[in-house]
């Protein structure tokens, strides 16, 4: 039986050579009002295309869009919904790359529409699964720079769970099956772990398989609470730091899990070989159908190049533990 | 109350001129070479010199006009290390992220010819600049050393040779920047550590700038740091590290950031000098240096200037009212 891979957040925007760097460019056109809204919006499509293609041709079973149009995580919703402005630069956790803290100036609406025209678009190029992606309620709450609205994170929290609804839901409407919900926060800051699983209830769907990712910190802390929560699949890193997960899959008792084997954030090259074993061991406790093997986070920390062969690495390994078991 | 105090400085980068923008941009598509574009660095170097002691600041940095960035400056310089592909830290800015690839060693001094330059520019003071051994492993891809601290532990040894060529060269002031300290708060012994290994023997002050991230969580474990100053982003968090004090008294000097770096706007001298009033409830005047957020790279020259005035104002109408209040 096949092993499934997926990839988790952007792929780089850019690559170096400068046939790769035509929407740096067009931002900077873009900037010094050389060309509009529309030309930088045909840019955003080619470059999405790009992605899509090139996670693909690695042959990786299950895509996203590369959120070519991010700036950060958080960037998509702070942009769309009312009552929350793009605030102060900050680093993005443990990362030397930048985001923008929301500011929340009011009372949080959203059509739930902010993601379904990248979404569609993404329909139209994916030749094999396609899933969508939000950042977590936890994540994008305990991020914010400012709250004017809400007496209490719990308040904020559950308020961004209901807006995430709404795009869920329009996500689904627009044929998403699938959709990640990037909440790195549930393992960075373990504390909320019951307000995080409560905010989750507000969004679950029988219907949709949603996926809790996580990354850059073990999920250790919070590992078997995580099995309580209602998604379909959850995704752990088990790269960046050091981890007792492989000792415990065992708690996800109908769970997918997503395993981060593929280090997305340093440049060292994995062998198919390391890959498979981190995979063999995650078998003992997890079984193979229920087993889907990921990048530990977006393959944007990564030069676009490096990020290519690393997923050819996770295929990879996938493909050595699916068929000839040569693993030692 | 003379001007020995609230003494006012950079934390080390000014905006390039155009004119080296445009021939950086040349030099890197190899159209301009090295010996031009270093001319051109030079003139632009002199150029922040003067503007520094105009605007009437009290310890002086080169401006880092022959620097792109704080790590792969270094990083292209030091054997083990090669220079990878392009990634991007916001928006639409990428950088080339260095990666260890091997045993890193320091072929040269890689900072003494530009001190030297600088400092033989002005009779004020100039600080050598350089990046800690925690933000030049934290910013680069390790693929050679088998731990973090492995890494770490290497770099010191190349940051400590470089700060005594510094000394020796008549460095009154040195600054070793780790903005990456609170990366992961759980390393943060492998920074004092590190940090140990290139101040010790030194009889120059040291300093080291920390900015952008979650200071909260190392402090007050960052008062371990073996330098004699600490050198803060405040501005852009609302002063709100200053809250940290209350319980943890901070036991050495404070470079104080009053202005933001990331707005294009300047403060007004009044919200600048507000700052300062804030910083001098948990540090004497003796100690408390006043200056810009972070490096001022990313604004125009004449932002740069703005902000830099904004600092020297503030800092003398608080002098002045420090004059004003009887011993």
């Amino acid at each position: 039986m096949k092993l499934t891979t997926t990839v988790i957040g952007a792929y780089p925007k850019i690559g170096d050579g400068l046939e790769a760097q035509e929407l740096r460019r067009a931002l900077h056109r873009h900037d010094r009002g050389e060309i509009g809204d529309a030309d930088l919006g045909k840019v955003y499509d080619e470059v999405t295309r790009a992605a899509i293609g090139e996670i693909e041709a690695a042959g990786v079973d299950v895509t996203n869009d590369g959120q070519i149009r991010w700036d950060d995580l958080l960037s998509p919703f702070a942009r769309a919904w009312s009552g929350v402005q793009p605030g102060p630069l900050e680093r993005f956790y443990d990362n030397n790359t930048y985001f923008r803290q929301p500011v929340i100036d009011g009372r949080i609406e959203t059509d739930g529409r902010s993601l379904v025209r990248d979404f569609s678009f993404a329909q139209g190029i994916a030749k094999t699964k396609l899933k969508a992606a939000i950042p977590g309620p936890l994540t994008f709450a305990t991020l914010a720079a400012r709250d004017e609205q809400y007496r209490s994170l719990d308040e904020r929290v559950l308020a961004i769970a209901d807006a995430a609804r709404k795009e869920i839901a329009g996500l689904k409407a627009a044929g998403a099956t699938m959709i990640d919900i990037e909440d790195p926060a549930v393992v960075a800051s373990p504390k909320h772990i019951d307000l995080a699983r409560e905010a989750y209830g507000h969004f679950a769907d029988p219907d949709l398989a949603l996926t809790l990712v996580t990354y850059f910190f073990p999920p250790d802390a919070v590992l078997e609470s995580l099995a309580s929560f209602p998604v379909a699949a959850i995704a752990i890193d088990v790269r960046s730091r050091d981890t007792t997960a492989f000792d415990r899959l065992d708690a996800f008792r109908t769970q997918q899990v997503l395993l981060g084997v593929v280090d997305a954030r340093n440049t060292r090259l994995e062998t198919a070989d390391e890959v498979a074993r981190y995979a063999e061991r995650a078998l003992k406790l997890v079984p193979q159908e229920r087993l889907v093997l990921a990048t530990t986070t977006s393959l944007e920390y990564l030069p676009r190049d490096v990020a290519r062969k690393k997923l050819g690495v996770l295929v990879e390994g996938a493909r050595l533990v699916s068929g000839e078991k040569v693993v030692a | 109350m003379s001007d020995n105090v609230l003494l006012t400085t950079t934390v080390g980068s000014f905006g390039k001129p155009e004119y080296l923008t445009k021939a950086r941009g040349q030099a890197a598509r190899r159209k301009l070479g090295a010996t031009e574009l270093e001319e051109l660095e030079r003139k632009a170097t002199a150029e922040w010199i003067r503007r520094q002691e105009d605007i009437g600041l009290d310890v002086l940095v080169d401006g880092e006009m022959y620097r792109g960035d704080m790590v792969a400056y270094f990083a292209e310089r030091l054997e083990g290390f090669k220079i990878g592909g392009l990634v991007r830290s916001y928006g639409n800015r990428y950088y080339h992220k260095p990666v260890i690839a091997g045993r890193v060693s320091r072929p040269k001094p890689m900072t003494v010819s530009w001190f030297e330059y600088a400092q033989s520019l002005t009779s004020k003071p100039v600080k050598g600049m350089l990046t800690g051994p925690y933000t030049l492993l934290d910013w680069s891809y390790n693929e050679a050393y088998p731990t973090r601290r492995d890494a770490v532990l290497a770099l010191a040894e190349i940051v400590r040779d470089e700060a005594r060529d510094l000394e020796r060269a008549g460095a009154k002031y040195i600054q070793i920047d780790e903005p990456a300290i609170h990366a992961r708060p759980e390393e943060i012994e492998i920074a004092i550590e590190a940090m140990g290994i290139v101040t010790a023997g030194l009889s120059a002050k040291t300093i080291s700038h920390i900015c952008y991230g979650d200071f909260a969580a190392i402090y007050p474990q960052v008062l371990d740091l073996p330098v004699d100053q600490l050198d803060l982003a405040m501005a852009n968090y609302g002063y709100r590290w200053l809250d940290l004090f209350d319980r943890n008294p901070f036991t050495k000097e404070l470079a104080i950031g009053i202005v933001d770096v990331h707005a294009h706007e300047t403060e007004t001298v009044e919200v600048a000098a507000a700052g300062i009033r804030r910083g001098l409830r948990y540090v004497s005047a003796e100690k408390l240096w006043p200056h810009p957020d972070c490096g001022l790279k990313t604004r125009t020259v004449e932002e740069c200037v703005e902000k830099c005035v904004a600092v020297v104002e503030a800092t003398k109408l608080v002098r002045k009212e420090l004059a004003k209040v009887p011993a």
